[in-house]
């Protein structure tokens, strides 16, 4: 299917018949799109031109106010300015600018909002609420630190969730196929299946030999129930039809499984995939705070020990952006392997 | 190239979970097919017809008698005996091309030639829709592809099991043409089940009629019209009377009297 297709969605083809014929009216529409940027521009200008809160002004060691919201506001107006530009020759980026306009005028809104309450007059207390440029300020300068806990973060989420995946996706198929691994497996699943994983952290704490290898165990755990479950009810669904009709182009039972039960319960086996990057994220956290040497959670842990909220709120919005693009890559992998299916958004 | 498919005292019986009993599906079934015949399974539902087929075509076996193809005896599923069921055969997975690809893949005959798959695409009319998949493609397109994997694999019998009970009367009509013309061309063994008398008549040359309850054969008729049949002609009619008289779908014809 032509990619132009499947990224209009219903609402948007609706915008679009109805668009506004007049030529006043299409000006309007321009001008409208230009809002975002022009509201960016007011939040630099509220930054700086609207005076701090006298008892920060007056301690800039304690209460330190940098640039870094400027550059952030102005690298955000330039992007919307260079979108601005671009729609001003391609349709497609101009329904979509169209689109995101009122999200992102109230977005900068509340910024300004929320910048005027914290630094400006101080309605909102320290520590417990920094001002938007104190955690950008706090991410600039642990830049380095919180790459490294990226880095570390991802690489135990991703042994245990792909171990997990694997362990899951074995049992499940298994299970599903062949009524006498079902004998075996189900009492397993109906076992522990429902016990959180991170239930067994006590006991993961005393017997694991490392504190990585037992985190990644919990985190597989956690991720081979829901994958099992997935695997088992997807390949329970397939359709006979594609098995006899299999069957009759020469196909014996091991060339059945792999060719036809997997690819069939592939959509089901994702969801159960989806499931299980959910669950491994928690039990990241969770793993992490216990005692890690390295992270996202042992970092915040770390800064919650110093009261250093700005830091605290900036690993959260780090931990935000980490595990969206990682739900963004499976979303891909999903598309791909799935893109026989209609309209999976 | 075909086979003769032979049924001799075909009787099945299936368990019934819910009254833990048995039921008899089959009874005493006699049936001997030529090769190269098209002939067609018709009745209602319930009276077995697709229990034969499923047997003629290895995923049953009979309780009673034996089920012989091309003069070996039929034991379990086969390349040389194709399948083209109502729904549900198409991988949703693989495009048009690659269901194609799979079947050939499966009985070795694949000599990596792309233009063979082609031909087959065109064949079917299906050119223009190698890359698509199954979802995108209408009930008709599904059903013409079907049909050209089950035959890509060149089977001796081709067993259809109501392949055009899903369509619509327009694309039913067309594709019976299809169907007749592919019949035409490969001289496969076709036994297609049916519920539909005029299909029976329009395709078959014999139509085995059954009834239910125990599913037996009720009657066997010759359909002596030449091809391409007229659905309109009197022989056409006169045979319809007969089969619906048959499975006491119509009564004598009664004269008005207005006095």
């Amino acid at each position: 299917m032509k990619r132009a297709e499947r990224a209009m969605t219903a609402w948007e083809l609706r915008r679009l018949e109805s668009a506004p014929k007049s030529k006043l009216r299409r000006a309007a529409r321009r001008a409208a799109a230009l809002l975002p940027a022009i509201l960016a521009g007011a939040m630099i200008a509220e930054y700086k031109l609207v005076p701090a809160f006298p008892k920060y002004a007056s301690n800039p060691i304690a209460y330190p106010i940098s640039n870094m919201y400027v550059y952030f506001a102005a690298a955000f107006g330039a992007a919307l300015l260079a979108w601005f530009a671009v729609s001003l020759v391609s349709r497609r980026a101009h329904e979509k600018l169209l689109l995101k306009t009122p999200l992102y005028c109230v977005l900068i809104i509340l910024l300004i909002a929320y910048d005027l309450m914290t630094l400006k007059t101080g309605k909102l207390k320290m520590p417990y609420f920094p001002w938007a440029d104190r955690i950008l300020l706090a991410i600039y300068e642990d830049r380095l630190m919180l790459l490294d806990c990226i880095s570390h973060s991802l690489v135990l989420l991703f042994s245990g969730y792909l171990i997990g995946g694997a362990a899951g996706l074995v049992t499940g198929v298994a299970a599903g196929w062949s009524r006498r691994v079902s004998y075996w497996v189900m009492p397993l699943i109906r076992l522990l299946g429902p016990i959180p994983s991170t239930t067994w952290i006590s006991i993961i704490l005393v017997v694991a030999s490392s504190l990585f290898g037992g985190s990644v165990f919990m985190i597989a755990l956690g991720v081979w129930y829901p994958v099992t479950m997935a695997a088992l009810s997807g390949v329970g669904n397939a359709q006979r039809g594609n098995f006899e009709a299999a069957r009759t182009f020469g196909l014996g039972s091991a060339r059945l499984v792999f060719k036809v039960a997997v690819p069939a319960a592939m959509p089901s086996i994702f969801n159960g995939l989806t499931q299980g990057m959910s669950v491994a994220c928690t039990a990241l956290m969770v793993a992490e705070m216990l005692g890690v040497e390295s992270g996202l959670g042992w970092y915040i842990n770390w800064q919650r020990g110093w009261a250093e909220f700005a830091r605290m709120y900036a690993a959260v919005i780090v931990i935000c952006l980490t595990f969206t693009a990682v739900n963004f890559a499976l979303t891909l992998a999903r598309r791909r392997v799935l893109r026989y299916q209609e309209d999976w958004k | 190239m075909s086979a003769a498919v032979e049924l001799k005292n075909v009787g099945k019986i299936f368990a019934r979970a819910d009254l833990n009993g048995t039921m008899a599906a089959l009874e005493d079934v006699n049936l001997s097919v030529e090769p190269g015949a098209f002939v067609s399974l018709l009745g209602a539902s319930g009276c077995g017809k697709s229990t034969l087929l499923r047997i003629i075509a290895g995923l049953e076996t009979p309780t009673f008698g034996e089920a012989i193809c091309g003069g070996e005896p039929i034991r379990g599923t086969d390349p040389r005996r194709g399948l083209v069921f109502q729904e549900h055969t198409l991988f949703a997975w693989l495009t048009v091309r690659g269901n194609i690809k799979f079947a050939l893949k499966g009985t070795k005959k694949y000599k990596s030639e792309r233009s063979e798959i082609d031909g087959w695409l065109e064949l079917a009319g299906l050119a223009e829709f190698a890359d698509s998949y199954p979802h995108q493609l209408s009930g008709g397109m599904r059903q013409r592809a079907a049909l050209v994997r089950a035959l890509a694999v060149s089977p001796d019998v081709l067993l259809l099991d109501e392949p055009l009970g899903a369509l619509d009367s327009f694309t039913r009509m067309t594709l019976q043409d299809e169907l007749a013309r592919l019949w035409r061309e490969r001289h496969s063994t076709m036994i297609m089940v049916t519920h539909d008398v005029d299909e029976a008549i329009y395709l078959s040359q014999r139509i085995i009629v059954m009834s239910a309850r125990p599913g037996r054969v009720r009657e066997i008729l010759n359909v002596p019209m030449s091809y391409p049949r007229n659905r309109a002609s009197d022989d056409f009619t006169e045979l319809r009377g007969k089969i619906l008289k048959s499975m006491d779908f119509a009564g004598d014809i009664q004269q008005d009297y207005a006095i």
